[in-house]
């Protein structure tokens, strides 16, 4: 092994053990100064990406004359010039924008899923016609009708009380034990792979 | 007390993988179960190359400093597997990532593979894209849309945690007609992508994507201490059950 990926190596298994230690026996003030160093870092990282998105961008409005480019570099630069205002004169036009034009957009986005998973559905029954398929079709339209009959005056008093059980059934005991089973991989899966990186096993650092 | 406790199962596995991991070096045959994913997973390089067309990946929003590290950790694994490949046939992959901590790992893995490749001055910035910040899910999902919409890509691989917004990258990757593979561990998303394609990693398969891709001893040691505890996990909850009954 080389010199710079044994340092890299090293450092990153002591690190590991030194908060994986602090945090088992509740060493409150060293773990948080760990912490803090890799919130800090973290920023750093986050302030990185702005300006990789930046130049991205700015890269495809002078080489490709591109429309979408443009609008999202000036929309950075216009929201970059709106906080420095803020902080020179005390306004607050960065939550007006974020609450009049970001909040809005995420909430159409955002309602637009249910449209999309529709499709979803749709493009699934089209592309495998197996029984499994069926039955997740199925599972939703029953699981949709269910919820909005419970919420209508549309079912019978005499009915509600079984589609409320036949529902309740599917979320609580059928979904649910899904759950839990994938849950129950993935925490076995997150396990070893953190004790492959603190044994140095595995490195995705090292390049 | 329970401190203790737990720094001794740890250790206890830490001994267990070593020993797997010995066994497996000394020479003993390991059958991995057929993932069908992976098998769609291997095939897209090749498509990219003779479509002459690049490779999307997309890493998700988790951050490396968070607790949901260990499935950027996996995605990563994904990442330096098809850098490696596309970057020996040139034809490197477009990276985007949802997470400040992601880009950095995505460019060293982008830039490694170029320079494994001898192709150290192929590197552009444009390979490695940051698209949104972990708080915008949904700009991220509009974000990684565009980019399958406007970069006219190979296929679309997505690696990593999501949530809903999935369903805007997959809708956008349908409409290209373009192939699919989806590999995460949050529910939400698993549900999506199960309806979206056929290719899906779900949950722990991502986890054990390097014992798949590169497949070296520890890696595959691994694994079978996984499939070891999840026996002892379903015997645990198999007697618990029995104990309530009785």
């Amino acid at each position: 092994m080389k010199l710079k990926q044994s340092i890299a190596v090293f450092t990153a298994v002591f690190f590991g053990l030194l908060t994986l230690v602090a945090l088992l026996f509740n060493v409150g003030g060293l773990s948080s100064v760990i912490l803090g160093w890799v919130s800090f870092l973290a920023a750093i990282a986050l302030i990185l990406g702005v300006m990789n998105l930046l130049l991205v961008h700015l890269n495809r409005v002078f080489k490709e004359q591109n429309l979408y480019s443009g609008v999202l570099v000036l929309s950075i630069l216009g929201v970059f010039a709106a906080a420095v205002l803020d902080g020179l004169t005390g306004s607050d036009s960065v939550n007006l924008l974020f609450s009049w034009v970001q909040a809005p957009l995420e909430a159409a986005l955002a309602s637009l899923l249910a449209v999309f998973l529709l499709l979803a559905g749709v493009q699934l029954l089209k592309r495998q016609r197996t029984g499994w398929a069926v039955l997740f079709g199925l599972t939703a339209v029953l699981m949709l009708l269910g919820q909005a009959l419970l919420n209508s005056r549309l079912l019978p008093g005499g009915l509600r009380a079984p589609v409320n059980q036949v529902v309740e059934f599917v979320q609580n005991v059928v979904v649910t034990a899904g759950l839990r089973g994938l849950l129950i991989g993935v925490a076995l899966g997150t396990l070893l792979l953190s004790l492959r990186l603190l044994m140095g096993v595995e490195r995705p650092y090292n390049k | 007390m329970t401190p203790l406790i737990i720094l001794l199962a740890l250790l206890v596995l830490v001994v267990l993988l070593f020993l797997l991991t010995r066994s497996v070096r000394a020479g003993r045959t390991v059958v991995l179960r057929p993932l069908t994913s992976y098998e769609g997973l291997a095939g897209q390089v090749g498509r990219a190359i003779e479509s002459g067309r690049q490779l999307h990946l997309t890493l998700g929003q988790a951050s490396l400093v968070g607790t949901a590290s260990p499935t950027s950790v996996s995605a990563a694994a994904v990442l330096d597997h098809l850098a490696k490949d596309g970057c020996a046939n040139g034809t490197p992959p477009l990276v985007t990532v949802g997470e400040g901590t992601l880009l950095p790992l995505a460019q060293a893995n982008i830039q490694h593979a170029l320079a494994e490749a001898g192709r150290t001055g192929d590197f552009d910035l444009s390979l490695t894209q940051f698209i949104a910040h972990d708080t915008d899910p949904f700009a991220y999902g509009a974000g990684v849309a565009a980019v399958l919409q406007q970069q006219r890509v190979a296929s679309n691989i997505m690696v990593g945690r999501f949530g809903p917004e999935l369903a805007l990258m997959v809708e956008a990757a349908s409409r290209q007609a373009i192939d699919q593979v989806v590999g995460t561990d949050d529910p939400t998303a698993l549900a999506v992508a199960t309806a979206a394609t056929d290719n899906v990693l779900i949950g722990e398969e991502l986890f054990a994507t390097s014992a798949y891709l590169e497949g070296s001893a520890s890696q595959i040691a691994s694994l079978q201490l996984q499939d070891i505890l999840r026996w002892i996990v379903v015997l645990f909850i198999l007697g618990a059950a029995v104990y309530q009954l009785v």
